[in-house]
């Protein structure tokens, strides 16, 4: 493969001249295959330097196409780093020109495009971008996570496989396994998941790999209820890399399902000051609600709101989380119509639990059950689709059936916090 | 371990200038790695998470000056290694296939694999991220907290041949006051190969050269000054092997057959889990490496991953890749900027270079026979196939004094007859791009080419010949 790939993005800003480096990466940077990642031992690389310096080449050589589908790709890969979505029409800008520029060869700017939509909830038009850059670059991995992502959101589970594998094939490592994990967790392959994980943790080369390897370990362990094991993980993904926040997220869940919510409370401030994730928010606002902390609950609940209003403003649809998070605060109306919204664009597993329990706040349990059908139609073994289904059979007097799913969620999790719902919730 | 403590505290200034530069927004001093998260209730895992390890930069193979009845080959993985880049350095990956093939008869499959699988020793427990805690003066020191060894194999037809059982590989080179003479490290961890021979694995300068401004000739920028080596003090993992020449030859036979082709894969373990009733498992090869710059400068862009997977003996089937070689695009660009006609197409002269080696009976207009597996007497030309290798003719002697320019000056140990350390293939492969192998006569607009000849360190006389890795960071400021 060669240094190539690694050199512009390594030496840009060391180049004596920014131009001279311009021109050598529209040929050496562009025809490379795509590596985004720095190589190790980068002091804290941050998406920051990255932009700017394209934006300098770019600066110099307006008609680079392959920078600006670079920065593009920085500009996704930053708005999901800070959570700040307005890095999103700057991406759109980005690849769009790039795209203006040289529409024919030019798969980095539609892979770049479709991570970008799968960013923004628009998972179809993933789909089309992936396709259309699978067309040109037949063997490219990064084509076929996008597509596994975009095709695993839409429901279309064969074509998430299919990709998936392929993406395994092409490039086994962190990528691919951590999609392979998702993909059997999704079909009820609990230890198949945990081991591929595993596999990904041995591949895994830079603190962050294994800081995200073993943040996943953690949730697996978490929504087994196995509350010991899954504080390990996050303890191990906090240590492989400090400045990873997801860590004392998983962290603050495992006190708050512990009943230790004092310390609960202190991290999960501490991670929604770093980054305010709505599902973080969201997880902290209901923790606070449980503890009658009313107050400071309404207040995460403002920032909630203004996030909901910022993501919308930059073209992220998401009734998904609106729903889950009005179901969860007592919002049935705003649930169901949430629910009806994003059924309307993807029919996956997730949006089906979500619709089914939205349905069944309304009273409308026998169109939730045909829903709740659906969302166990995968065998995922998730507790809260198993309970959700339990409490909807109820409603329609099956109670044998309900009796026998209760069980498996209570097998699946023993430690399913009703009062926090969204602590307990595997997406 | 004070040198660590020094440089950790050193580090800190930096990571504290990124998190100002960020906090404006989230406060996250977050590696460009995999995502943190996403925008909301939907998984992705990281989509660009790259693979050095198996990233193979480069590969080598020519007589050994100080023993000419031996061949050596070298290939190199992980580019732009930062001198101590702790806590974790550099180790080569588990659950892989470092691979060195080798093909005798021209059919493109590999005759002979040598195969190099390293696993980890680490004590390093939890409480600490050094690599030593003390100086390390001996591979076997219990001051060198983490181990690779490794296992080197052949596998032939006849089958798989342990050659080499459980080796250390050397450490990556943590600094002066950790490891005061690297070199005696690497000298414990050079290890015979039974059956003759000596391998090794470790860390090493990066032996390539060249100034990546040198393509502004491409694009028409401005001459402007070049000749700074772009690779300049990083290191790489380097796997060298040293075999006598008839372990490679055609039926063992390096008088009669010659002629051997060569290149790097990497095979990385597949998932050890069935996704859509298929079995994921098994090896799969991510990166391939021959010729210096031919996925760069040669394959379309869209079939960069693909080549990176193909075996040569599938190559002559992949025509896009066999119409880039005989219509390049460089030479076109050339012509456009500056007026250097660009030679006739279809470039069967490249077609020698790069996919059947040069011989005046491999049907190109090359008039040598220099070192295509056709020149080998026990080949049955029926079988040859063209396909992308380094080919070396061991039966070259020794060059006493190299020519950086290598067979294009009329010195045939070099490049493209394998490939010499001090063999500048930047400034060859222009010159060959430029059709200099036909017409033999160097293309004088080019003749600076990228004002890089050698490289920054002396390459050593003796096994494995690299320099030494550095121990300064390349970057001090981050």
């Amino acid at each position: 493969m060669t240094h190539w790939k690694h050199l512009k993005r390594r030496h840009a800003a060391y180049a004596a001249s920014v131009l001279t480096v311009a021109l050598v990466a529209l040929l050496v940077g562009g025809i490379a295959g795509r590596r985004r990642a720095p190589a190790p031992g980068t002091p804290a690389v941050t998406a920051t330097g990255a932009i700017a310096r394209y934006q300098q080449t770019l600066h110099d050589t307006p008609g680079d196409y392959r920078t600006w589908a670079d920065l593009g790709a920085a500009y996704v890969q930053q708005a999901r780093i800070t959570v700040d979505p307005t890095y999103y029409p700057k991406a759109d800008g980005a690849l769009r020109r790039s795209l203006a520029l040289d529409d024919t060869e030019n798969y980095p700017a539609m892979v770049g495009m479709a991570a970008l939509a799968n960013a923004r909830h628009d998972f179809a038009g993933a789909v089309r971008w992936g396709e259309r850059a699978k067309k040109i670059s037949p063997s490219n991995p990064d084509v076929f996570g996008t597509l596994g992502d975009a095709y695993t959101q839409l429901g279309d589970y064969p074509a998430a496989t299919a990709a998936i594998g392929r993406m395994t094939a092409l490039q086994p490592g962190v990528s691919s396994f951590t999609r392979a994990s998702y993909e059997l967790e999704q079909h009820g392959d609990v230890a198949g998941a945990r081991r591929v994980l595993e596999q990904a943790l041995q591949a895994a080369y830079t603190p962050a790999d294994v800081a995200f390897c073993r943040y996943y370990l953690g949730e697996l362990a978490l929504h087994a209820g196995d509350l010991g094991q899954a504080a390990e993980q996050y303890g191990l993904a906090r240590t492989a890399d400090p400045t990873y926040v997801p860590a004392l997220e998983g962290i603050a869940k495992t006190e708050a399902l512990r009943g230790d919510s004092g310390s609960a409370v202190r991290d999960f401030q501490t991670v929604v000051g770093r980054i305010p994730q709505p599902q973080y928010v969201v997880e902290y606002a209901e923790l606070l609600t449980s503890l009658k902390r009313g107050n400071e609950a309404a207040r995460q609940r403002q920032v909630i709101d203004g996030e909901q209003r910022l993501f919308a403003a930059n073209g992220v649809t998401d009734d998904l989380t609106a729903s889950e998070y009005a179901a969860d605060t007592g919002d049935a109306a705003g649930a169901l119509a949430h629910a009806r919204a994003e059924w309307a664009r993807r029919r996956s597993v997730v949006v089906a639990d979500a619709l089914a329990w939205a349905l069944h706040l309304n009273g409308k349990d026998t169109e939730a059950l045909t829903y709740a059908r659906q969302a166990t139609r995968l065998g995922w073994r998730n507790a809260v689709f198993y309970q959700h289904k339990a409490a909807i059979e109820d409603a329609v007097g099956d109670t044998g059936a309900a009796r026998a799913d209760r069980a498996t969620a209570q097998r699946a999790n023993p430690h399913l916090d009703p009062a926090i719902p969204a602590i307990g919730r595997a997406t | 371990m004070q040198k660590d403590q020094g440089r950790l505290r050193g580090r800190r200034p930096i990571i504290l200038a990124a998190a100002t530069a960020v906090a404006a927004t989230a406060g996250l001093l977050g590696s460009f790695g995999p995502g943190t998260g996403s925008a909301s209730s939907h998984r992705e895992a990281p989509l660009i998470a790259g693979d050095p390890q198996a990233d193979n930069t480069d590969v080598y193979a020519f007589t050994s000056p100080d023993d000419a009845s031996t061949v050596s080959l070298v290939a190199n993985w992980i580019p732009f290694e930062e001198p101590n880049g702790g806590p974790n350095f550099y180790p080569f990956a588990t659950n892989t296939h470092y691979n060195i093939k080798i093909d005798n008869d021209g059919d493109g499959r590999a005759d002979i694999i040598y195969r190099w699988t390293f696993r980890n020793e680490d004590r390093r427990g939890t409480s600490t991220f050094l690599y030593n805690n003390g100086p390390v003066t001996s591979l076997k020191d219990a001051t060198l907290l983490f181990r690779q060894h490794y296992t080197l194999q052949e596998v032939t037809k006849h089958g798989t041949k342990t050659l080499v059982k459980d080796a250390i590989a050397a450490p990556s080179d943590v600094g002066k006051a950790s490891m005061p003479d690297y070199g005696a490290l690497r000298r414990q961890a050079v290890s015979a190969v039974g059956g003759g021979g000596r391998t090794y694995a470790g860390q090493a300068d990066d032996s390539f050269f060249l100034d990546l401004r040198a393509f502004d000739l491409l694009y028409g920028a401005n001459l402007k000054e070049t000749g700074n080596d772009t690779l300049k003090g990083y290191n790489v993992n380097t796997i060298a092997l040293q075999v006598p020449k008839k372990a490679l030859a055609l039926k063992g036979d390096a008088t009669r057959n010659p002629v051997v082709g060569i290149w790097s894969t990497t095979d990385r373990k597949g998932a050890d889990v069935k996704l859509g009733g298929v079995q994921a498992g098994g090896y799969h090869q991510v990166s391939r490496l021959g010729n210096p710059l031919v996925n760069e400068l040669v394959s379309p862009a869209g079939l960069k991953d693909t080549f990176n997977r193909l075996d040569p003996s599938q190559d002559h089937t992949v025509k896009p890749l066999v119409n880039r070689v005989l219509n390049p695009e460089v030479p076109q660009l050339i012509q456009k900027i500056y007026g250097v006609p660009a030679p006739a197409t279809p470039r069967k002269d490249l077609s020698e270079i790069f996919l059947s080696g040069i011989s005046k009976n491999s049907g190109g207009p090359i008039q040598a026979d220099l070192n295509s597996q056709l020149l080998n007497k026990d080949v049955r030309a029926s079988r040859f196939v063209p396909a992308e290798e380094l080919r070396l003719n061991m039966a070259v002697p020794v060059t006493a004094q190299p020519n950086r320019l290598g067979v294009l000056a009329g010195d045939l140990q070099g490049y493209p007859n394998g490939r010499r350390l001090s063999d500048d293939v930047v400034d060859i492969g222009l010159q060959a791009l430029e059709g200099a192998a036909q017409t033999g006569k160097l293309v004088p607009a080019l003749a600076k080419g990228d004002g890089v000849d050698a490289n920054e360190s002396a390459f050593g006389s003796a096994f494995p010949y690299l320099a030494l890795p550095h121990d300064t960071s390349v970057n001090q400021a981050g």
